[in-house]
């Protein structure tokens, strides 16, 4: 008996430390922004790798296990997941992760999003009806998402209100000081003219101050045909690119097809964390983009 | 008077002068010394501003950029901003047989509702409608109508509309009204989310291409790493191989489903499931009729019938990314058990039938836009009466005959929203083989569905 009652008082003082708050994030950069602001508090979970393509994942049985379980859905927002999030929230069985519940955090909703189209038609390709929503290309966005984050995580748990608020300041001061570092580093790679494979380094390039001169994708979400490269090629001729920019995540066809008809150089960034083995975290993630993009600009 | 005065301060300043010519000079000294203690201050002061200033000004860059505002969305909320997400799925084939479509049989099996072959030359498939939303905090519902012609009359049909909790918490979801019975893997799919443009032979001779219920579905998942869902449905019992009028219950099922991921690049789920009804007056068509009752005296069935399967999925995508290659292995196994009796208005009999197969699809998508798949469909049956002219007269074939199928089909998916797909089958669903091929688009327009694994 006197054994047993140990074992159960053990059992209790085990439980706080095994009921840490369940952060369930849809991108690797969002579980990384969130372990960096919830620390030991909170147990991440990221239901996409850095190689994988958030717009087309499956809702597979073992997410929605983890959705199940989910205290806190920090995802991007913007569409991005439409084709899977909805599912795993209603499978879920889990009210807290419900559209609009205080655990249904969406990245977009803090910050101002380019690219809203005019016109919404199919014909253009996958077009997102918010805006364009890779927003974690520019880290003047992501400490917008913080912000709000480190105030949702507050509110969910309030009672490490203010280790959040310990956990927020300190990554403002770290980031900040980052910022600067990247932009000075940054510096000689402003109104360089770039091609990009797919639409989703906007944020980059406002941020650095690249000129964007074409796009391979014709549309959006489509391989582009030969005829849509054709016509990039020939608006290269006119004004020559230093680079082309593709995200680790998608094939380089298109990327390599140009590569092999001009002498332009391919510079493949890990557009998010893990998208390669540099890229461990939020900062390492943005030391090597800009590191990539500098060796690409010599 | 005035004069006097004058002299007099004149007299003193001189005097004084003279008396403190020596402090005055330690005067300039020491204001000397302190103008260049403030020069060097102010040179110091200027120098902290200028430094201030470049500090501000580097920060100001991301200051500015941080106060940005998130859209605002002014958006005038009139009453059609509450409209439900609505999509519509459309299709049409082309479908040559070498034998003639009317006279298809399913050997062992008797067909039901859809369960023909599609009309031969062009016809147009199902056009699907699907209305979706949240309907408070508490709710979903979905609802799905179908619109196809049979017999130059189009006929709508309410493939399904139910209601479903959204979150009761713990795991727990109730879904109620008409939904796809959660037996097997395809069948709570709708059909042109199927990977062949026709049902598997074991679909086909079970349910008429699907089994759906009107009634409650309860699901439970596991608070565990591992997927595992245990449910159940009630329903009314109506729809075939169920019928008749039930008062009470008149099916129930209960199934379990696993599932989970080996590494990024595989992903398998596995489930089980068991169904019952009590048919009363189940008529058997014998052969391709919507009517369901076939003929003026038609044989009909009462008594009790099961169903259990078995099915597993598995998937594979390099790092995940399902949409730019990926292969499918599906396999699923049926097995009918019924007994009870089988009658017309001459003859009785007893009945114990035992019908069964399976299927198994392997799909291969090498690019993004092409996909390509094979499939084999195998059934076997084992039916016995105490009179056998009545399974004559129900156009039963009880020779214990195996059909067989072997499919192969190539698609084009230009996007997610379209696909063109070609087929081409060799049909031993009789003593008779056949032939078939298929030609099919497929397109969503509206709302982006999401697609469940």
């Amino acid at each position: 008996m006197k054994k047993f009652s140990c074992f159960l008082l053990l059992l209790i003082a085990s439980s706080p430390a095994m009921a840490k708050f369940n952060v369930f994030a849809c991108e690797p950069e969002w579980a990384s922004l969130s372990q960096e602001l919830g620390g030991d508090n909170v147990t991440v979970f990221s239901a996409t790798t850095g190689l994988q393509d958030p717009h087309y994942i499956q809702a597979r049985p073992s997410l929605i296990a983890k959705a199940r379980k989910a205290d806190l859905l920090v995802c991007t927002g913007a569409e991005l997941e439409v084709g899977w999030l909805p599912l795993l929230q209603r499978k879920s069985g889990n009210a807290a992760i419900q559209t609009g519940a205080e655990g249904y955090f969406m990245a977009t909703d803090y910050v101002a999003l380019a690219d809203i189209p005019i016109s919404l038609d199919r014909s253009q390709g996958d077009v997102h009806a918010a805006g364009n929503p890779h927003i974690q290309t520019s880290p003047l966005k992501i400490l917008q998402v913080a912000q709000a984050l480190t105030q949702r995580l507050q509110q969910l748990d309030g009672a490490n209100a203010d280790f959040y608020q310990q956990r927020w300041q300190d990554f403002e001061t770290r980031w900040q000081a980052a910022i600067e570092k990247w932009q000075q580093q940054a510096a000689p790679l402003k109104e360089t003219k770039i091609v990009v494979q797919h639409d989703n380094w906007h944020y980059l390039s406002d941020w650095l101050g690249l000129n964007k001169i074409a796009v391979l994708e014709a549309k959006s979400g489509v391989p582009p045909t030969v005829k849509d490269l054709n016509n990039v090629l020939n608006k290269l001729k006119v004004t020559p690119a230093r680079f082309v920019v593709h995200a680790a995540y998608q094939p380089s066809k298109a990327t390599d097809w140009l590569t092999n008809k001009t002498a332009i150089t391919k510079v493949t960034l890990p557009f998010t964390v893990g998208g390669n083995e540099q890229s461990t975290d939020l900062f390492s993630l943005f030391d090597d983009t800009i590191q990539r993009l500098l060796d690409a600009n010599q | 008077m005035n004069k006097s005065r004058l002299a007099l301060l004149i007299a003193v300043t001189f005097v004084s002068s003279a008396v403190f010519a020596d402090d005055i000079s330690i005067l300039k000294e020491e204001l000397a010394q302190i103008r260049a203690d403030y020069e060097d201050r102010i040179a110091q002061l200027e120098q902290r501003l200028s430094q201030a200033e470049k500090t501000v000004q580097t920060n100001s860059t991301v200051v500015t950029q941080i106060n940005e505002q998130p859209n605002t969305v002014t958006k005038t909320a009139s009453n059609n901003s509450f409209n439900p997400a609505i999509s519509m799925v459309l299709n049409g084939q082309f479908s040559d047989y070498r034998r003639d479509a009317d006279a298809y049989e399913l050997n062992g099996f008797s067909l039901q509702g859809e369960g023909g072959l599609a009309t031969e030359g062009f016809s147009l498939g199902e056009s699907e409608i699907t209305m979706s939303a949240s309907i408070d905090q508490l709710l979903f519902g979905q609802s799905t109508i179908a619109l196809h012609e049979h017999d130059g009359k189009t006929e709508i049909e309410i493939e399904e509309a139910f209601i479903e909790t959204l979150g009761l918490n713990n795991g727990i979801t109730i879904r109620a009204g008409r939904f796809f019975s959660p037996i097997g893997y395809l069948n709570e799919k709708h059909i042109h989310a199927w990977n062949f443009a026709d049902a598997p032979l074991i679909y086909r001779g079970l349910f008429g291409n699907q089994l759906s219920t009107d009634g409650v579905k309860l699901s439970y998942l596991l608070p565990t790493d591992l997927f595992v869902e245990l449910g159940g449905t009630v329903g009314n019992g109506d729809q075939h191989p169920g019928s008749g009028e039930h008062n009470g219950i008149g099916d129930w099922l209960m199934y379990a489903r696993t599932g989970g991921d080996i590494g990024t690049n595989h992903s398998w789920q596995a489930s089980a499931s068991h169904w019952q009804a009590s048919p009363e007056d189940r008529a058997y068509s014998g052969g391709h009729d919507h009517g369901g009752a076939g003929g003026d005296d038609p044989v009909l069935f009462n008594g009790d019938t099961d169903i259990s399967n078995i099915s597993l999925v598995y998937k594979w995508a390099p790092n995940g990314n399902f949409r730019q290659s990926n292969f499918t292995l599906l396999g699923e196994y049926f097995y009918l058990n019924e007994d009870g009796k089988l009658n017309n208005s001459a003859e009785l009999a007893s009945y114990d039938g035992k019908q069964y197969g399976g299927f198994i699809e392997g799909l291969y998508q090498f690019t993004p836009q092409w996909r390509t798949g094979v499939r084999y469909d195998w059934l076997g049956s084992k039916l016995r009466a105490s009179d056998n002219e009545l399974l004559d007269d129900a156009d039963l074939d009880y020779s214990g005959f195996h059909p067989q199928r072997y499919s192969l089909m190539l698609e084009w998916l230009p996007s997610e929203f379209s696909r063109l797909r070609a087929q081409i089958s060799h049909d031993k669903s009789s003593h008779d083989d056949d032939t078939q091929l298929f030609l099919q688009y497929t397109i969503s327009i509206g709302a982006h569905g999401a697609h469940s694994f």
